[in-house]
């Protein structure tokens, strides 16, 4: 005789069978949907590395001409540089569809160009190169015409005397890429945080530089980098609109506890159902897991506007989009960059998981360190990760300086 | 057309506001209604503002006076009544209608100023017309004057932090001014700042008001500051109109023993102007006549002085007893070199004001018009009298409604009431100083 077992019996509940079918219903159903993300995740993160990694002379330039049509429009130049971009990227999309700009080029006189080809020791006009050494032209033609401001013209020709310096030195000279673009990083650093994140910046990269790990570490940013627009562009919305209703906050609360607590590993299962190996995965999955804070310190900054202000523009007949555009984002700006390096800070805390589903990058290194018990290489990954994430950190933490709330705030301390 | 009117008008917040309404229409206590869960915040209120006018809403904390205020520009919605601007009924309007009517027509002041901390003060100021969208340059001239008007020129490009609380204020005057709406809802605007500064905004909003001509509802809980402003006040009890009326009426007539529980503490010497406190002039003489009419005339009235008024009733002076008995049995013929000169105040001194002059001559304070008429006179005794409350010697202090333009611009009925009364015991007492010029002048012969 067996003793009486007063086991109770528990139904079994397929809950992970449920979401597996789930997974494979939603695969099957919006296989195009997910593709085309996919598609642009990748071809965005790819960009975005051989921009940081494999810098092309055109892309030097690019940068150039965007340094100085930032300062233009900071100075309420508009039209002038609105046109020049415009005409620039009309013939850029021509060129890249029809070969249209080469045509062009081929039709002006050749001297025009030789010498700046000459420069980079290639013999032949390459076209893109040339639409970008244009528009600069014409950008830096600009600051000196449209505005008498003395400090768009130092800007003007502060980046027209860099950018030939670079060019020269990559080109000609034979620096390697990636001294320039630690260099640049580090005085893009100077200009918004200061010159201790600069030299923090100067001496981490030199560091990540001799460690070999200066390719992974840009695939790491472009990355990370991704996955943070991706990751503000959904979480400051939903943050704003969860701060207008108390039901969207309601719902959503929810769903943010699950997605932060949710252990990471975990996401990667749907998302290598969805996206398959690489980096795609890697992306989504960093991007669920660091939207969260966007989403509450949004919601929160905006709840902390005082109501009175609110109230003000109400009573003078400004329009809800009018009063969260000029009143309320202003105001909560602080909070939300908050929010926006937290973001940064779970997405690179996200880099080693990455790494596991072939993201490549810090993560595979790391990844690899643990796999085959290789301390050195795990170490040094771990420690360029951590290098980046200082230099995000400072350089999202003095972005904020530039909001008008905080402009004021000085003004008046 | 009332600037603003409104009509049986009631907020309740909570659940069920039709039948808390229907309740309270019946005349109940708003916590005797406790049991349906709501809080009446504005109960049957109904009043209308004049153009022009200074209306000034008074009430202990939790009155409703804010929420009463809000629904006047649509900030919250009505329970049941209706609020009418220029005529327009807003709670029939639409989201963007009453966004427009907000923007056109009715501005606000808040207590905490509500500046907004990242736009600099010329900004703050022209922030009505920006949303209005009118274009920068035009914006900016009108900030620029409005800033210019409550005296802060020079301060456009500072932010509202690095001012102080009375400069912060300032501005939000100017964008209310700014704004250029005829109708300024102002919830205590000035609670927020140490009292002198406080009196000089008073001040200030008393000379704009007059310059502009604007339409003013003023939110308080200081009854000074309520009197001071006030052409009229309406006194908020627990979501209820105690009473409307001018800062007088209030004072010297109130409507309940709430009201003048209220009024107890004010300083009524501040409140209290010449015009409110004066009595008629008794007896008076023409300069024409001789000594022995003006010594009659006093004897007939049995007082020991007589004022000197011309035929136009202005004033020349006065002159006592013991001077025209020695002048008649000196048998002078001519009034001339007996006569003493009076201190003179206006009908809008306040009652504090007067009593250093009072102390200065034997002779009762005379009343004089801009023309230099003499509209009435003020006894030391009466002086002394105003300071007590209203009761009882109600009849002593002779109640006109002491600011001309509050009579003229339409006020309540009761206002008309009480104001036409004291004319009419003056009347029949005495007839005015003019006729008696005349009577006198018929005892000459
Ligand atoms: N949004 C709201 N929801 C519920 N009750 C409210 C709300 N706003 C105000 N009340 C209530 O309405 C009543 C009147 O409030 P109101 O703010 O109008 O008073 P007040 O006279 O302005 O007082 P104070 O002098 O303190 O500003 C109070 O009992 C308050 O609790
Ligand atoms: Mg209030």
């Amino acid at each position: 005789m067996s003793p009486v077992s007063y086991a109770v019996p528990v139904p079994r509940i397929p809950v992970g069978e449920s979401f597996d079918s789930a997974i494979n219903w939603l695969r099957i159903n919006f296989e195009v949907v997910f593709d085309f993300i996919g598609m642009v995740i990748q071809i965005c993160v790819d960009n975005l590395f051989s921009l940081l990694a494999e810098t092309s002379a055109t892309q030097f330039t690019l940068a150039a001409a965007g340094v100085v049509g930032v300062g233009l429009l900071a100075r309420k130049r508009y039209a002038p540089t609105l046109i020049a971009v415009a005409i620039w990227a009309g013939f850029y999309v021509a060129e890249l569809s029809a070969g249209l700009a080469a045509s062009v080029i081929a039709s002006l006189p050749a001297p025009l160009f030789v010498w700046a080809m000459n420069l980079f020791g290639s013999s032949y006009v390459y076209p893109p190169l040339v639409l970008a050494l244009l528009l600069f032209a014409a950008l830096v033609a600009l600051s000196f015409i449209v505005t008498r401001d003395r400090g768009q013209q130092i800007i003007a020709a502060a980046s027209a005397a860099s950018l030939l310096a670079v060019l020269a030195l990559h080109f000609i000279v034979g620096v390697q890429l990636s001294l320039i673009v630690g260099a640049l990083l580090a005085v893009l650093a100077y200009f918004i945080a200061g010159w201790g994140v600069a030299l923090f910046s100067v001496l981490g990269f030199l560091l990540i530089i001799s460690m070999e790990s200066w390719s992974n570490a840009m695939s790491s940013l472009a990355l990370i980098l991704v996955a943070t627009l991706v990751a503000v562009a959904v979480s400051v919305p939903i943050g704003v609109l969860a701060a207008q209703s108390r039901k969207v906050s309601t719902v959503i609360k929810p769903v943010l506890d699950f997605m932060q607590t949710l252990p990471a590993f975990v996401y990667l299962l749907p998302a290598i159902a969805f996206f398959s190996i690489g980096t795609v995965p890697g992306v989504i999955a960093t991007v669920i897991f660091s939207m969260p804070p966007g989403v509450r310190l949004t919601e929160l900054g905006i709840r902390q506007v005082d109501k009175e202000l609110v109230e003000a523009g109400e009573a003078f007949g400004a329009p809800d989009f009018q009063i969260l555009r000029r009143i309320q984002i202003p105001l909560a700006l602080a909070t939300i960059m908050a929010g926006i390096n937290q973001i940064i800070m779970l997405s690179l805390s996200m880099v080693v998981i990455a790494g596991m589903v072939g993201a490549g990058g810090l993560g595979n290194d790391v990844y690899t360190g643990i796999a085959q018990g290789d301390v050195p290489v795990g170490f040094e990954g771990g420690i360029a990760v951590v290098i980046l994430a200082i230099f995000l950190d400072r350089l999202t933490g003095a972005v904020t300086r530039f909001s008008p709330a905080a402009r004021a705030q000085r003004a008046s301390a | 057309m009332p600037a603003v009117r409104a009509d049986k008008l009631y907020k309740i917040f909570g659940r069920r506001p039709t039948r808390a309404v229907e309740l309270l229409a019946d005349g109940r206590h708003r916590d005797e209604i406790t049991s349906l869960n709501v809080t009446a915040a504005v109960i049957d209120v109904s009043f209308e503002v004049e153009p022009g006018e200074i209306f000034v809403v008074m009430g202990l904390s939790g009155s409703g006076k804010s929420t009463l205020i809000r629904m006047l520009n649509g900030l919250l919605p009505h329970t049941s009544g209706s609020v009418e601007i220029e005529g327009t009924d807003i709670t029939k309007l639409g989201k963007s209608e009453l966004r427009k009517l907000r923007s056109e027509k009715v501005s606000m002041v808040f207590q905490h100023f509500a500046l907004f901390p990242h736009r600099s003060v010329l900004d703050n100021a022209a922030y009505g017309l920006e949303v209005r969208g009118v274009a920068r340059d035009e914006r900016d001239a009108k900030a620029r004057e409005a800033l210019a008007m409550v005296g802060l020129d020079g301060w456009e490009h500072k932010v509202p932090g690095q001012l102080s609380g009375g400069m912060q204020q300032r501005v939000g005057l100017a964008r209310a001014l700014a704004a250029d709406t005829d109708i300024i809802l102002m919830d205590e605007a000035f609670s927020a700042l140490d009292p002198l500064i406080r009196r000089d905004m008073q001040t200030q909003l008393l000379e704009l008001q007059a310059s502009l001509g604007k339409t003013i509802i003023f939110i308080t809980h200081d009854l000074n500051e309520a009197m001071r402003l006030g052409h009229r006040i309406c006194v908020l009890r627990d979501g209820r109109v105690a009473q409307i009326g001018t800062a007088e009426e209030i004072l010297n007539d109130p409507a309940n023993d709430y009201v003048a529980n209220f009024v107890e503490d004010v300083d009524r010497t501040r409140v209290l102007t010449a015009s409110s406190v004066m009595e008629a002039p008794i007896p008076v003489v023409d300069p024409g006549q001789g000594p022995r009419a003006a010594l009659r005339t006093m004897r007939d009235n049995q007082t020991p002085s007589a004022f000197v008024v011309r035929r136009d009733r202005t004033l020349v002076g006065a002159v006592n007893e013991n001077a025209i008995g020695e002048a008649v049995r000196d048998n002078v013929k001519a009034l001339d070199g007996l006569v003493d000169s009076l201190e003179r105040v206006t009908p809008d001194t306040p009652v504090a004001e007067m009593f250093a002059q009072a102390a200065e001559s034997s002779y009762p304070l005379a009343v004089v018009d801009d023309e230099e008429r003499l509209v009435g006179v003020i006894p030391r005794g009466t002086l002394l009298a105003a300071l007590a409350t209203p009761n009882g010697d109600d009849n002593e202090t002779g109640e006109e409604p002491s600011r001309g333009e509050v009579g003229e611009s339409g006020t309540t009925d009761d206002t008309a009431g009480t104001a036409e009364q004291p004319h009419e015991d003056a009347a029949q007492s005495q007839p005015d100083p003019g006729g008696d010029a005349q009577a006198t002048e018929g005892s000459r012969q």
